[in-house]
């Protein structure tokens, strides 16, 4: 197997293959400036956490260089981070200790595999999904997981980090993981992320 | 094809912490829901399956008296063994913890008690994380990855999942009835259930795991498709996979949550699928919903059925009523069980499936 592409998001801008796609000016508003500068047309983007806004960004980053199978039938999600869905969490338990009413709307948030939920319906994907809690980014699960979906007969599997912490850090490592030939080592896919992280 | 053998791990429930008693209690149709007062945001009383006497850190003492039974049920050497993977299926791990890191006292509970050195996955995938898990132990062990997989699900009570679930207006104003005409919705449950998978064929009852898949429904966030898609996709290939056909399903283990539309939803994927006469009951009647755990909960009292030959009746069930008609077993059934279907659905789209079936002989 192999990584085929890959893109990043933090509240710097959106990358794609290592190129820059996308410089963010006021970091205070960047999911909105990264829609913008894309120029999606998906209103359910804004009812969304921000959670699901990384991952949808990074998604349509990536659709500049890959093609999606139709239905998503052979593409397995592989999704992870380590603060589960840590933001809407908090926002819920706050509507409901200070602002008088647990709120529905932030509650359907407070799971992180929504965020694959999202991308499956933006892009009419019926294929397998899962999402896996981690102390740090490991992509050693990236490759087990790979794996296993290859197995399952799969083709092609998307996996992401994506972080949305409470206190700091947000941040969506994509990489597409194609079953074709070549051998894909946990430091390759080290060396992707660290170019953009480090 | 390596053989995966799966097999009774622990169970924790409101009706015991034995697997004597829930097979009694199961069999005498005995439910753990119960009403409990002032459980809602403004005062209401939730009928809600909880377990008596746990500390008030719940989700912490649950599991450490959940791994203490597994320590006496699958033994310190499979437990601490560098050949065992853990995998862990939980939801909303222990909120206590939301704003550090939920997770990281069962992650550090899992290393100190079993002394196994691997990294325990965790797989949070919602309510379909426990038949998720269960697949990829399979799926590791006939890798070759691991010999054995122990696979943990747990979810505790919070007031955060009941405002939640009262916010969405899913709540049950009664004991809960899974695909009953008059269901109302959910009873929320907490519970620590565990499964065995293994390589080598255990000593004690055990039954060989065939295969499993998922399907989103690429739908809705929080509501379940009409259609039923991604169930009857993930049976379909669970099907295929399992080289199995719909009339050699002796029983499914349903999802049922006992919301209007959930229960519709899987009346017309099994319709779909053809098994629409293939006795099917939820065992959220007895438990509740209890999130992360479900799957493996209802595994595990599978098992029981396979092991006694008997069925469960869908506890609360009056007047089966969903969109499509199912066979929705309305007493305890006494038969062969020789083929077991387990199925979950849930938020995010989710739907993952399963097949199981009796060692031959």
């Amino acid at each position: 197997m192999r990584v085929i592409a890959h893109s990043y998001i933090n509240p710097k801008g959106l990358h794609v293959n290592g190129e820059l796609l996308a410089q963010v000016t006021e970091e205070a508003q960047y999911l909105k400036q990264l829609y913008s500068s894309l120029s999606l047309d998906y209103p359910k983007f804004y009812k969304m956490d921000n959670l699901s806004k990384l991952a949808v960004l990074a998604v349509e980053g990536m659709l500049k260089v890959v093609a999606f199978p139709s239905e998503g039938s052979d593409l397995q999600l592989v999704f992870a981070n380590h603060s589960s869905s840590q933001q809407s969490d908090l926002k819920f338990i706050d509507s409901y200790t200070n602002l008088g009413n647990p709120s529905p709307s932030l509650f359907v948030y407070t799971l992180p595999n929504i965020v694959t939920g999202e991308l499956s319906i933006r892009h009419k994907w019926y294929g397998e999904n899962s999402f896996f809690i981690q102390p740090e980014f490991n992509p050693d699960l990236f490759i087990e997981q790979s794996s296993l979906a290859f197995l399952r007969g799969n083709n092609l599997c998307l996996c992401a980090w994506v972080e949305a912490q409470a206190q700091g850090n947000e941040e969506c490592f994509l990489f597409l993981v194609s079953r074709s030939e070549g051998s894909l080592e946990s430091a390759d896919i080290m060396d992707i992320y660290k170019s953009y992280t480090v | 094809m390596t053989p995966v053998y799966l097999t009774y791990g622990a169970l924790i429930t409101p009706l015991g912490t034995t697997k004597e008693a829930h097979f009694e209690a199961l069999s005498a149709n005995k439910s753990g829901i119960q009403c409990e007062l002032k459980s809602g945001f403004n005062g209401e009383d939730w009928y809600l399956a909880k377990i008596d006497h746990l500390a008030k850190n719940r989700l912490d003492d649950l599991f450490r008296k959940g791994c203490d039974r597994l320590k006496e049920t699958v033994g310190m050497s499979i437990l601490s063994a560098p050949s065992t993977r853990i995998i862990l299926s939980s939801t909303k791990a222990n909120l206590s913890d939301v704003e550090t890191d939920a997770f990281a006292s069962m992650r550090q509970m899992i290393s100190s008690e079993f002394n196994n050195t691997n990294d325990p996955l965790i797989v949070s995938n919602a309510c379909i994380s426990g038949v998720m898990a269960i697949n990829i132990a399979a799926e590791l062990i006939r890798d070759q990855r691991c010999s054995d997989v122990v696979v943990i699900g747990v979810d505790a009570l919070f007031d955060f999942v009941i405002y939640g679930f009262q916010s969405l207006f899913a709540m049950s104003d009664e004991p809960s009835r899974p695909f009953d005409g008059n269901r109302k919705g959910i009873s929320l449950g907490e519970g620590f259930g565990a499964v065995w998978l293994s390589v080598n064929c255990p000593n004690q009852f055990a039954v060989a795991y065939l295969a499993g898949a998922s399907s989103n429904d690429a739908n809705h966030i929080s509501g379940p498709s009409r259609t039923g898609e991604g169930l009857y996709r993930a049976v379909k290939k669970t099907c295929e996979r399992s080289n199995v056909t719909a009339d050699q399903i002796d029983f499914i283990s349903a999802h049922g949550t006992g919301t209007l539309y959930n229960d519709d939803m899987e009346s017309v994927a099994f319709n779909r699928l053809n098994l629409q006469r293939t006795p099917v009951n939820s065992f959220k009647g007895y438990f509740g919903h209890t999130l992360g755990a479900a799957g493996v909960i209802e595994t595990y009292v599978s098992l029981l059925s396979m092991e006694h030959n008997v069925l469960f009746k869908s506890e609360g069930i009056q007047s089966p009523g969903t969109a499509e008609e199912i066979a929705v077993l309305q007493e305890n059934q006494h038969q062969r069980v020789h083929r077991v279907l387990k199925t979950a659905s849930g938020f995010g789209g989710g739907n993952a499936a399963f097949i199981i079936e009796q060692l031959s002989a």
